[in-house]
């Protein structure tokens, strides 16, 4: 299979990731939860992930808590600074795992910059809303949908700026583009561990630079005579046993991505999705392409997405199409009617990918 | 005689923490299950460690701003008692 849907997560990982999980189901008992030796290895193993996360986004390792996905982790920091009713600003590029839980939260959305690649356009209209006042703001670092990197730094700058607090979503971007709590001074920052830190499914990581109101409540291994989650990090957000095994596929992805270097493994993904791009419009398909673009590429073919979708798959070429969970994206581009196809690169990149999507397209169109 | 000390922590994170601080200034510690009669609050991990290297574990914890909650002295009778250095 050529696969080119690392958007919904990244296939085949890294072959230490099996290792780690499988040695892990072998030997780790519950962290946290008892002194015997099964315990306090399953114990160390969720600390070197916490570690390893903390090196690679520039935080302490009790700031990183793990999330079983980033819809848990946007939920988490979500459901802690929107109360029901509060004016909430986000781009126009959001994913529903951000409209949703601020629709569930009766929020006052508002949507500011709509343009495509503009990181002018996206600041601009940034600023105008937060001038107006806004309760919090929460942004995606990477478009799923368009593969659109937008200004974050500069978008957290003026959200520290007017005293608002934020959210980021880094979905598309974690293990791709250095990402810093520290330096963009986030609230939280969530992400996933299977698509760019090439962990498996189940896993995600939340970063926390305030105290999370609890998402879920339970036992944590600490304080137990306490009623009340505990006041600090990471016990807070960590209520119930931890997906060990997971957690330790994560940390090997996380090395791995250490050895590769995020710069580097974001280059390769975004070289390819310039050839990509190329092939695409020589095939005449429209496409959504330009500066400030991932290793993920969006077009919209003659025919019906989902159909030429299919029939890549078919040839064994595994790309997504649809609204891909991000209606407000397909919105702010005008393809929510049509929707798009999207081929998303991973770490494994590659000319291979390319000849077999052109020899796919020629067997299907010629 | 003070045998060994008891440096006990919030929670498992924060003992981790501590424990490889210190194992990378060469000071040998050992991480377990706080006893029950020293938890107020229930369940807590705490470090094990000789007598003779404490002043310099406290030190190390304190420079590297890594908050622990309580610190015991623990005699050659295994009596228990709390410090503050």
């Amino acid at each position: 299979m050529i696969y080119l849907d690392n958007g919904a997560t990244s296939f085949c990982k890294p072959p230490e990731v099996y290792r780690a999980m499988y040695r892990a189901i072998y030997t780790c008992a519950n962290p946290g939860r008892g002194g015997y030796a099964a315990a306090m290895e399953a114990g160390k193993v969720v600390f070197q992930c916490r570690e390893a996360a903390a090196g690679l986004f520039d935080c302490q390792p009790e700031q990183v808590v793990f999330t079983s996905n980033c819809t848990h982790g946007l939920n988490i920091g979500i459901h802690t600074l929107v109360r029901p009713g509060a004016k909430v600003l986000i781009s126009g590029f959001e994913h529903n795992a951000v409209t949703r839980p601020l629709k569930l939260l009766g929020a006052e959305v508002q949507v500011a910059g709509r343009r495509l690649f503009d990181w002018e356009d996206t600041l601009s209209d940034f600023e105008v809303q937060l001038r107006r006042g806004v309760d919090a703001a929460v942004f995606t670092h990477v478009s799923n949908v368009f593969g659109y990197i937008l200004p974050v730094e500069e978008m957290a700058a003026l959200c520290r700026k007017y005293g608002v607090p934020f959210i980021i979503d880094a979905a598309q971007s974690a293990g791709m583009l250095p990402v810093s709590l520290k330096k963009l001074g986030a609230d939280f920052i969530a992400m996933p561990g299977h698509k760019g830190l090439l962990g498996p499914q189940g896993t995600g990581i939340l970063l926390c630079n305030r105290l999370p109101k609890p998402w879920m409540a339970g036992g944590t291994g600490s304080e137990s005579m306490n009623q009340e989650m505990p006041e600090y990090l990471p016990d807070r957000a960590e209520a119930g046993t931890l997906n060990v095994p997971g957690i330790s596929g994560l940390e090997a992805g996380l090395r791995h991505i250490k050895r590769q270097g995020v710069d580097e493994i974001g280059q390769r993904e975004r070289y390819f999705a310039g050839q990509c791009i190329r092939l695409l419009e020589d095939r005449g398909f429209k496409v959504f392409s330009g500066e400030h673009q991932s290793g993920t590429v969006s077009f919209l073919p003659q025919e019906d997405c989902e159909e030429l979708a299919h029939k890549l798959g078919r040839l064994g070429i595994a790309v997504r199409a649809g609204l891909h969970c991000a209606p407000l994206a397909h919105e702010s581009a005008g393809t929510k009617d049509t929707g798009t196809v999207r081929i998303s690169f991973g770490h494994d990149a590659s000319y291979r990918q390319i000849m077999a999507l052109k020899q796919g397209f020629a067997r299907i169109m010629d | 005689m003070i045998n060994e000390w008891l440096i006990t922590f919030r929670s498992v994170t924060f003992a981790q923490r501590a424990e490889r601080a210190l194992h990378g200034r060469q000071i040998p510690c050992r991480m377990q299950r706080t006893p029950k009669y020293l938890t107020e609050r229930g369940c807590s991990y705490c470090l094990r460690l000789r007598g003779m290297d404490a002043l310099r574990a406290v030190e190390i914890l304190r420079r590297e701003k890594l908050a622990y909650e309580k610190l015991y002295a623990v005699d050659d009778n295994g009596i228990t008692e709390e410090r503050i250095l």
